[in-house]
């Protein structure tokens, strides 16, 4: 195949972006985006709430200083405060740029686009499409590339990062359909391929596929991962099946009531309410429950989210999706019931190991979205920050790729190393006597996950958790593809995934035993204390010689001193 | 004795005269009246809606304001012009304004639409106002040495906003009817699709096509005959049924029947009387 | 007494799981395999299937992602309707079965099959490039992202539901066309052309509108509505095609295509007599050189069973027509003012 010059591994809204971008930045360049799922099936397009941008068009006072200190102080000033600034400074640009292509936003009266409160933020800022957010987002992007002419390769899965010394060589996939393993040699890779929190398992809102498949790639090339600890639990799943009632539920005005019939968040944030940030209310909730204030059900204790005096014409026109879920996973009528919800794992703060351009430490790699870890979130992503997170970082590491590709010299990838990949996959499709079922291992890593290093964390339990990990992983070596077709085999393709969970996995878990402190998402019963002065920096997360090697990187600060954080 | 606004179709007027004339046999038998309406005017044929949707409501506020005149509901024997004349409905009592608009006009004719009457298919007044039972016990000649295929036809089942009356995707009112006049209803997956007829003049192959598959089941499924409650799905299946057949290679050919014809024959009138010999197939 | 009841919710049903196999590197041809599983209430038949793919078949191939019914990913042909696996609650669709505790699982129809079930999306995205489903926006590029269009509440309701589609491709297995020719543009391409048509922001409606009447486009849709019957997320899709078609009626006359001048004759005939003259309805749509050639063999049968449809001075104008045709003709001065006002506008 002809080398390319940017190929990147994702298609929903960072690597689409990126991809725009990158063909804006220079039209010449031969860019390829690889995606294992058609991009307009992306995970972006479950993101519902809405973007935040200071566009001041609901609340005149607005400004990006205010948002960039709401997003500082959510963090619990984890986040580098430069890249913050840049997130938020062109936040506005980038909605109306997308509103300019098409984004069907939903309107305020003088018909600019309508914003709405949300969680952890000062001011009406964040920008939305009904409950379909998400949705026309990707959307939007997808007819764009389709307009360009971006040169798609649909379902197709990355194995691995060709790799020579500090440089890449390019990216080594599976093409789905035909089973054929094929090399695209390329000067820059971009990995944009979403977040990690589907290692949870059922107990995660994320789809199925969001497993961590870039930062593995990246990991086992020897590209540090940072922050891996940081996973937050969005507070409202459904409580069968963990998928998500966006945090818009309780920005149109709802209740969380527990079995006692009170709106507990009174004792937690009392001014903020439900509006409080995610960590703040998922902790909450999952302390009403500890404490035995939960509803129980053979299905799991959970609380109520209770919608039904916004009335059912405010329902049906501003939350459709969220009455649609609930009665097809739950079978309950928001407009005539209360929702049944529990915490769920929900986004990845951690990732990729990036600066504020989305370069990685290896020449040719870069990072951007769910997938990297800039960073923007720090220890707690507010709601309406990731879908504006994926589109500024996604335009600048599409445009900085673009820039920079010119840099590195054309690569090739060696049949040999490509039969290397073939025959790991090939080992795998063997027959053997005593197998394990990846099905199984999978639903035993989102148990031990969200028992032992879920919202309250201790160290006999990471303890546990990291034990648990490694011998799934001693088990995972045990597992075997029972499909032989080389059309569209799923079956090999879930258990390259769940080999790019456990690997994650491990560094979540050893990241959490090592931060002894409690901040933003990531809360210790034994250390429940912010500290600051131990503890004010990023983990890294380095794979050498098989094993995890923790390292460390200061926070970048600026002119937002480190203060306590309460709602 | 049942009484009810009968709505003329422009092709029951032209192509399948039949249908009508075949009504006329039987509806006393069933204690029924169909008084037709020779004021009404063509429905607009699912086209009228969208070349001029004001035009489109005025016309079918004068077709059902005839009827309410007469304080009875309308009956309509063709699908589209069912569907056609439902939708009009439905847009005028939901749109107060175009109702006033429609009325401003229709007042020169000393007509109002009010909502008043219901707009239903010969199909349904067997089934939900003669009733099964009834028709049972009126059958004469049962059909019980047949095997039939049902053929809905779309515009009796969709849109389901519109229509309402069997479920679209496993439709049972006509089922019920040849059980009910003794035949045998024979499992059809094509009994809910659809005849092509709207673009056998704009894309006719395609329109032949879909026509040709639903006669291919019917026949390989060994049915005696079709039976349809639409003209315009008889149209099709019957009067272009050896050029669909052809078009798909099929060397055969089966009958089509129309509602009121099988009615007929189950009450003991002849094919010759019911004007089935008029059919291209029989 | 909860306690009953969630117990009871929680009971569990046998279920059959009849499923549309073939793998092009071993089968010659498709076959049915049957699973056969405990479901439990509430259970989708996508985590069914799950289920089957982890513990009883992990050669079943069928695409999943989000599962939560967004992505569209796993539309599939549940009982014969096409809709999304994650979804339908097997319980439910245990009352739509043909054979009683048996459901049919089968690949969405009109598109190349790949694999179980499996279908070739690729068409349709080919389809959504040459119909431009896509906003050519009217800002100019230097001032991309500065300021925003202002778009009214009344427009962003205009293509607010069409904006719902997940291109699950539910309405292009449904279609009666498609089935019959795969060069047609398809319910979802359709539904996206009109979004893009109704969009202000756009400039390139007529290049749009002008490949939307050429053949296989918006006037092949025979009103089937059974698009609109299947879409999953309850689009009203015949209104977008028949909004296409009013818009093209209106900005292009009845100058272009067979299905323009059909929807016309309608119109006019209804103006003169209340009746359609159906004899020169193919002549009017088509021309007269095509009616002899496709219908004159027809119509020689038709003559000999007497169903030719009468000449149009033979056509009998329905009673009271001259005072039909004075409102008929009010109306069209309503219409006129009406177009002159959102002229203005």
């Amino acid at each position: 195949m002809k080398p390319f010059d940017i190929v990147i591994v994702g298609g929903g809204g960072a690597g689409l972006y990126a991809a725009m971008e990158a063909m804006k930045t220079n039209p010449a360049l031969n860019i390829a985006v690889l995606s294992k799922v058609y991009p307009n099936r992306s995970h972006t397009s479950a993101a519902q709430g809405g973007a935040n941008a200071a566009l001041g068009n609901k609340a005149k006072d607005d400004t990006i200083e205010m948002h960039i200190f709401d997003t500082i102080k959510g963090s619990d000033y984890l986040a580098d405060q430069d890249a913050v600034e840049v997130l938020c400074s062109e936040a506005p640009k980038i909605i109306r740029e997308l509103e300019n292509i098409g984004t069907p936003w939903s309107r305020m009266e003088d018909n600019t686009i309508a914003q709405r409160p949300f969680g952890g933020a000062g001011r009406p800022r964040c920008c939305y499409c009904a409950d379909k957010t998400g949705h026309t987002i990707l959307q939007t992007l997808y007819e764009q590339c389709l307009r360009k002419g971006v040169l798609f390769f649909n379902e197709y899965f990355a194995l691995n990062l060709s790799v020579n010394g500090s440089r890449s060589r390019g990216l080594i996939a599976m093409n789905m359909k035909t089973g054929k393993v094929e090399a695209f040699p390329a000067k820059t890779v971009i990995f944009a391929t979403g977040g990690y929190a589907k290692m949870y398992w059922n107990r995660s809102s994320n789809a199925a596929g969001n497993t961590g498949d870039g930062q593995a790639i990246a990991y086992r090339a020897g590209i540090p991962m940072k922050d891996m600890e940081f996973v937050q639990f969005h507070p409202t799943g459904l409580r069968k099946s963990g998928l998500l009632v966006t945090e818009g539920a309780r920005g149109e005005g709802g209740y969380l009531i527990n079995k006692d019939g009170e709106r507990f968040m009174v004792r937690y944030a009392k001014e903020k309410m439900e509006l409080g940030p995610r960590d703040l209310v998922s902790r909450s909730i999952e302390t009403e429950i500890l404490e035995g204030r939960g509803f129980d059900s053979p299905a799991g204790k959970y609380i109520h989210l209770d919608l039904r005096h916004l009335g059912a014409d405010l329902i049906k026109s501003r939350l459709p999706q969220i009455r649609e879920m609930s009665l097809n996973f739950e079978g309950v009528d928001p407009i005539e019931e209360p929702i049944p919800v529990r915490p769920t794992a929900h986004y990845s703060m951690g990732g990729i190991d990036t600066d504020n351009f989305g370069r990685t430490i290896m020449d040719g790699v870069y990072a951007a979205g769910e997938c990297a870890c800039v960073s923007v979130h720090g220890a707690n992503r507010l709601g309406g920050n990731s879908l504006l997170d994926i589109l500024v970082f996604g335009r600048i590491v599409g445009h900085t790729a673009a820039e920079e590709a010119g840099k590195f010299a054309p690569a090739t990838i060696s049949e040999l190393e490509l039969k290397e990949s073939v025959d790991e996959l090939r080992n795998r499709m063997q027959p053997s006597g005593h197998y394990e079922r990846y099905g199984a291992l999978r639903e035993e890593l989102g148990q031990t996950l969200a028992l032992n290093v879920g919202i309250f964390r201790e160290s006999s339990l990471l303890h546990k958790g990291i034990q648990d990990i490694s011998g799934l992983k001693e088990r995972f070596k045990k597992v075997r593809v029972f499909d032989s077709s080389d059309v569209f085999n799923t079956n090999l393709m879930q258990v390259l995934e769940l080999k790019n969970m456990l690997d994650l996995a491990e560094t979540v878990a050893v990241g959490a035993l090592a931060r002894e402190e409690s901040r933003g998402s990531h809360t210790r019963i034994d250390f429940p204390v912010r500290d600051d002065e131990k503890w004010h920096k990023h983990t890294l997360a380095t794979l050498v010689d098989g094993k995890v090697l923790p390292g460390e990187k200061p926070v970048t600060m600026g002119r937002y001193e480190l203060q306590e954080r309460t709602y | 004795m049942k009484r009810y606004a009968y709505y003329l179709s422009c092709i029951n007027e032209s192509m399948t005269k039949e249908l009508d004339r075949s009504i006329d046999f039987w509806q006393k038998d069933l204690g029924l009246e169909f008084v037709k309406l020779h004021e009404g005017t063509c429905c607009g044929g699912s086209n009228l809606d969208y070349v001029s949707p004001k035009h489109f409501a005025l016309v079918n506020a004068r077709n059902i304001a005839l009827a309410e005149k007469m304080g009875l509901d309308l009956i309509v024997s063709c699908n589209t012009c069912l569907m056609t004349i439902r939708t009009a409905k439905k847009k005028l009592d939901e749109t107060p304004a175009l109702k006033q608009e429609v009325n401003d006009i229709l007042k020169q004719e000393g007509l109002e639409y009010r909502g008043t009457s219901e707009v239903r298919h010969l199909l349904w007044v067997l089934v939900d106002d003669v009733g099964l039972e009834s028709i049972k016990a009126k059958v004469t000649v049962p059909l019980k040495n047949y095997r039939i295929a049902p053929f809905y036809g779309c515009h009796i089942l969709r849109p389901s906003t519109v229509l309402g009356r069997d479920n679209p995707l496993a439709p049972s009112s006509l089922d019920q009817l040849i059980e009910a006049l003794g035949g045998q209803t024979i499992p059809y997956e094509h009994k809910n699709r659809c005849c092509g007829f709207h673009t056998l003049l704009v894309a006719e192959e395609e329109s032949l096509n879909v026509a040709a598959e639903a006669l291919e089941e019917a026949i390989n499924a060994k049915a005696d005959f079709i039976v349809t409650p639409c003209p315009l799905c008889h149209t099709v299946l019957d009067g272009y049924q050896s050029k669909a057949l052809k078009q798909a290679n099929i060397d055969s050919s089966i009958p089509v029947f129309h509602i009121s014809e099988m009615v007929g024959l189950a009450l003991g009138y002849t094919a010759k009387q019911l004007g089935i010999k008029r059919h291209i197939v029989c | 007494m909860t306690e009953t009841i969630d117990q009871h919710q929680e009971g569990k049903r046998d279920v059959t799981f009849r499923v549309f196999r073939f793998n092009p590197q071993v089968d010659s041809k498709p076959y049915f395999d049957d699973y056969t599983i405990s479901a439990e209430r509430g259970i989708t038949v996508l985590r069914s299937l799950n289920y089957i793919k982890e513990h009883v078949d992990a050669t079943l191939s069928f695409r999943a992602f989000c599962q939560a019914g967004i992505c569209g990913s796993c539309s599939m042909r549940v009982n014969g309707i096409s809709k999304l696996a994650c979804t339908s609650q097997v319980w439910e669709e245990l009352d739509k079965c043909r054979e009683p505790g048996i459901i049919k699982v089968e690949p969405l129809r009109s598109m190349p099959m790949i694999k179980d079930l499996i279908v070739d999306m690729d068409p349709l995205v080919d389809k959504m490039k040459r119909y431009a489903n896509w906003i050519e926006s009217t800002m100019p590029l230097d001032e991309m992202g500065k300021k925003e269009f202002l778009v009214s509440e009344e427009e962003f309701h205009r293509y607010d539901k069409a904006t719902d589609c997940i291109l699950c491709a539910s309405c292009v297995s449904e279609c009666s066309i498609l089935r019959a020719n795969k060069e047609y543009v398809s319910p979802a391409v359709l539904l996206k052309s009109y979004r893009m048509n109704v969009d202000s922001r756009d400039s390139i409606h007529d290049i749009r509108l002008a490949e939307l009447v050429k053949d296989h486009g918006v006037w092949d849709c025979t009103h089937c509505y059974r698009c609109q019957e299947s879409c999953v997320k309850s689009i009203p899709i015949m209104e977008a095609i028949h909004a296409i078609r009013e818009d093209a009626l209106e900005c292009r006359g009845p100058k272009d295509t067979s299905g323009a001048k059909h929807a016309e004759a309608f119109m006019e005939d209804i103006e003169k007599k209340g009746k359609l003259v159906e004899a020169t309805l193919p002549i009017r749509t088509n021309g007269m050189i095509w009616t002899l050639r496709n219908l004159l063999p027809m119509a020689m049968k038709m003559i000999v069973k007497r169903r030719t449809p009468p000449p149009p001075p033979l056509v009998k104008s329905a009673k009271g027509i001259k005072i039909f045709r004075a409102m008929f003709r009010e109306m069209t001065e309503h219409v006129k003012q009406d177009h002159q006002k959102s002229h203005k506008k």
